[in-house]
């Protein structure tokens, strides 16, 4: 696809912002580098007072209420300072971070003016380029975590301090790019690390907590506690429980320190601090219907609930054994499992004699199936 | 309490005066879907359970009555219908799919399994395979066998015996079909077609034959095309900075929406020819405070789209004309999540914790989810010509 050639300079583009944007048939340009495409400079946040194509003030609308849409122009920001040029990135993914210290200067200005409210993110300086920054979790992942945590007897007080300490070790990776020399994205060696890997068994391993434990006094124990992480930085490097300044690489060791060694010092608090006498209730107690300890063991490493189709089809997951550390997994899952693997060894041994064969048969033909039920070992 | 007739009044909760489906789950809504046959809704809960409502309309008054719902042990993460409306897939923290034979009234039964939580689920018909995304970094597909057997029976005593000991089994799901016919599912064989790696744990999922795209943790993206679905069609960095958060192909696949947590779009074509015509915008910020943006969702007759985000709106966007059409009113908790219904006619999205800022913010005392119903008018909804359009191309 060829755009069009376009010969004159657009008069609304130099004074600020033009209607038509790519489509325009009159030469956008910046004052760097003339460029038939309209692209601006390449990787520069300098291209500073062009364009603000805050689409909405332009148009003669009639809608009632403000359109802050801005249309894509590599120049500009669009609803942010001037100087701010996140979309002035050519499509290319070919970005090879050749000047380091302009990819310094964006990474600066990201985390200056553009800081999500989530900081348990991986982060790219470059559109399609791979990421400086790796070991992403997501909501669900860590409330998934938190509610394991709490179906296992932590405190609030504890899973708070562990997200918490999630928090500083993610937000030491973003202190460390900013204030390292900027070297390049992640290698290979860093990337796909994360404590919430299947990879890492013993990520979420809860370690076997006396009942009596998840008495959880009141939030507002919680509430007192400073809160950290969402939405501020700290400015200085946080004291990473991980004892380690830098990344996530090795936190696949680490965050069994969250499951196994945090846990029995916070419950150890905890139970000096809130006597059981206090009003017990586990944090999601109302949020979670089946309370009964089914015994979760983290989510890498329960391979029980796979046997049901272990045995035919190793594809499910391999029939390995009870995973080491937390508690043996009591789940109804894994009762219907073992039930499941005793009616096919059954089956296999053709324990059941007679004309009991038709329970074995895979599909049955209309009509063939008896009336009656079928004797206890297949039930 | 919703009912015919009954007003809806603006609240905190509620600025836009949107239907209020009653009995909500009490706890979040994770994933919303209606039935692409029917005006059922189904919303997957961290209380793990999926619930459905029978949504109707009559005049101005919208009703929701509440169906049927099923358990799984485990916070339920993810659910899709399949096309002939008839069951419903939900995934979650056990590690497991269920399928849902509930228009039947039948009983779910386990049809796929992973190794770690599964986070999305997507049904494709044109190969009746369903799609499952997971934390574990796979991404497995697996056909649903979907008759055994049917029988016909004149006593249904002796039915009704036989039916209760084939579900305690657990191995099959049975479902009435008429007064006399039963219909077996086996899923007692193992029905995986294919399991694919993926870079990082699966983050969101969106599927319209032949494209589907994954995104994963780590700014990953990976487009398949389903004609040749065991290869990898291309593999790309986001075109945003940070953590995806969801993902929606095109109606006419020629390219996908991508979402992340922080406050931004992404719009991006496959082809290469049309690599100029990607941009990424801007949503869901209140001054400085970047939030993230939870879904996306192409309205299924105009194809304009809708975001909805931490920051508690959902707004209406037209990437053609690259414009904004709607901006909705800010709930007073995040949304999670909404959807379309098959016609376009109502908008159904959730308000409550999605936990994006953490546990300590999380007080299940006092915490309320709410899932409203909002009927989008034609202007919040239809797409606009790209303004400027005086006779120029």
């Amino acid at each position: 696809m060829m755009p069009y050639k376009k010969k004159d300079l657009c008069r609304n583009f130099q004074r600020g912002s033009c209607q038509y944007g790519e489509r325009c048939k009159f030469l956008h340009v910046t004052q760097q580098q003339p460029n038939p495409f309209g692209f601006g400079v390449q990787n520069n946040p300098q291209s500073k007072g062009t364009n603000n194509y805050n689409f909405g003030n332009k148009q003669n609308q009639s809608k009632p209420f403000e359109n802050k849409w801005t249309r894509f122009s590599p120049i500009t920001g669009g609803g942010v300072p001037a100087s701010r040029q996140p979309d002035n990135q050519p499509q290319s993914a070919n970005h090879k971070c050749s000047d380091p210290d302009s990819c310094k200067r964006i990474i600066a200005e990201d985390f200056e003016l553009e800081r999500p409210l989530w900081k348990l993110t991986c982060y790219g300086h470059w559109k399609n380029a791979p990421c400086d920054i790796v070991g992403d979790i997501s909501y669900e992942e860590l409330r998934a975590a938190a509610y394991d945590d709490a179906k296992c007897g932590s405190s609030l007080h504890s899973i708070v301090e562990r997200e918490r300490n999630l928090l500083n070790s993610n937000l030491m990776k973003f202190d460390n790019l900013l204030r390292n020399p900027y070297t390049g994205p992640c290698n290979s060696a860093l990337s796909g690390q994360s404590p919430f890997a299947a990879a890492s068994p013993n990520a979420f391993s809860p370690t076997p907590q006396d009942s009596t434990a998840p008495s959880l006094s009141s939030f507002n124990q919680v509430g007192s506690l400073v809160n950290m992480g969402f939405g501020t930085r700290p400015s200085t490097p946080s004291n990473n429980a991980f004892g380690q300044p830098s990344s996530f690489p090795n936190s696949s060791q680490t965050s069994s320190a969250f499951g196994t060694n945090n846990f029995p010092s916070a419950s150890g608090l905890f139970d000096n601090q809130f006597p059981p006498a206090q009003a017990i209730r586990s944090p999601f107690t109302s949020g979670m219907t089946s309370l009964s300890n089914n015994g979760v063991v983290g989510f890498g490493s329960n391979k029980i609930s796979t046997p049901i189709f272990a045995t035919h089809n190793p594809l499910f997951g391999n029939q390995s054994s009870i995973p080491s550390g937390g508690p043996v997994s009591t789940s109804t899952a894994a009762e219907q499992a073992t039930t499941n693997i005793q009616m096919v060894k059954n089956l296999q041994n053709g324990a059941v004699l007679g004309d009991t064969s038709v329970w074995l048969k895979v599909k049955w033909i209309p009509g063939e199936i008896p009336e009656e039920a079928p004797p206890d070992a297949f039930v | 309490m919703a009912t015919f007739g009954a007003a809806a009044v603006a609240t905190n909760q509620n600025p836009n005066k949107s239907i209020e489906v009653s009995q909500p789950p009490s706890d979040s809504v994770s994933s919303l879907c209606f039935s692409p046959k029917a005006n059922i809704l189904v919303a997957t809960s961290w209380d793990n359970q999926v619930r459905c409502w029978e949504i109707s309309r009559s005049g101005t008054g919208v009703a929701s009555v509440p169906k049927a719902s099923i358990s799984h042990d485990h916070p339920v993460l993810c659910s899709t219908w399949k096309d002939d409306g008839t069951t419903v897939f939900s995934g979650g923290c056990d590690k497991q799919v269920k399928m849902w034979p509930l228009l039947s009234g039948g009983q779910p039964v386990t049809v796929a399994m992973h190794d770690a939580p599964i986070k999305e689920v997507a049904w494709i018909p044109e190969m009746n395979l369903l799609a499952t995304g997971s934390w574990d970094k796979t991404l497995k597909s697996s056909s649903v066998r979907s008759l055994c057997c049917a029988v016909e029976c004149n006593d249904l005593a002796k039915w009704d015996n036989m039916c209760m000991w084939i579900v305690k089994r657990q191995q099959f799901a049975v479902s009435p079909c008429g007064a006399m016919c039963y219909l077996y599912w086996d899923t007692r064989q193992p029905n995986p077609v294919h399991t694919q790696q993926l870079p990082d744990r699966c983050y969101a999922l969106t599927v319209r034959y032949p494209l589907m795209v994954v995104g994963t943790a780590d700014r990953n993206l990976v487009v398949f095309n389903l004609q040749n679905p065991q290869t990898e069609f291309k593999r790309i960095n986001s075109p945003l900075k940070y953590q995806t958060r969801c993902v929606a192909a095109f109606p006419d696949q020629q390219g996908f929406l991508v979402g992340s947590i922080e406050g931004r779009v992404g719009v991006h074509h496959l082809d290469d020819s049309q690599q100029s015509k990607n941009f990424t915008f801007k949503c869901h910020r209140d001054g400085s405070e970047i939030y993230s943006v939870n879904s996306l969702n192409f309205h299924p007759i105009h194809h304009t789209f809708a975001t909805a985000g931490s920051d508690g709106a959902f707004n209406f966007w037209d990437k053609d004309s690259k414009q904004r059409l709607k901006a909705m009113s800010r709930c007073g908790q995040p949304i999670p999540c909404s959807t379309f219904n098959t016609d376009g006619s109502i908008f159904a999205y959730s308000v409550c914790y999605d936990w994006s800022k953490g546990a300590e913010n999380h007080n299940p005392a006092t915490a309320k989810t709410y899932i409203y119903l909002h009927l989008p008018q034609e202007t919040e909804v239809k797409g606009k010509p790209r303004a400027g359009t005086s006779g120029r191309k």
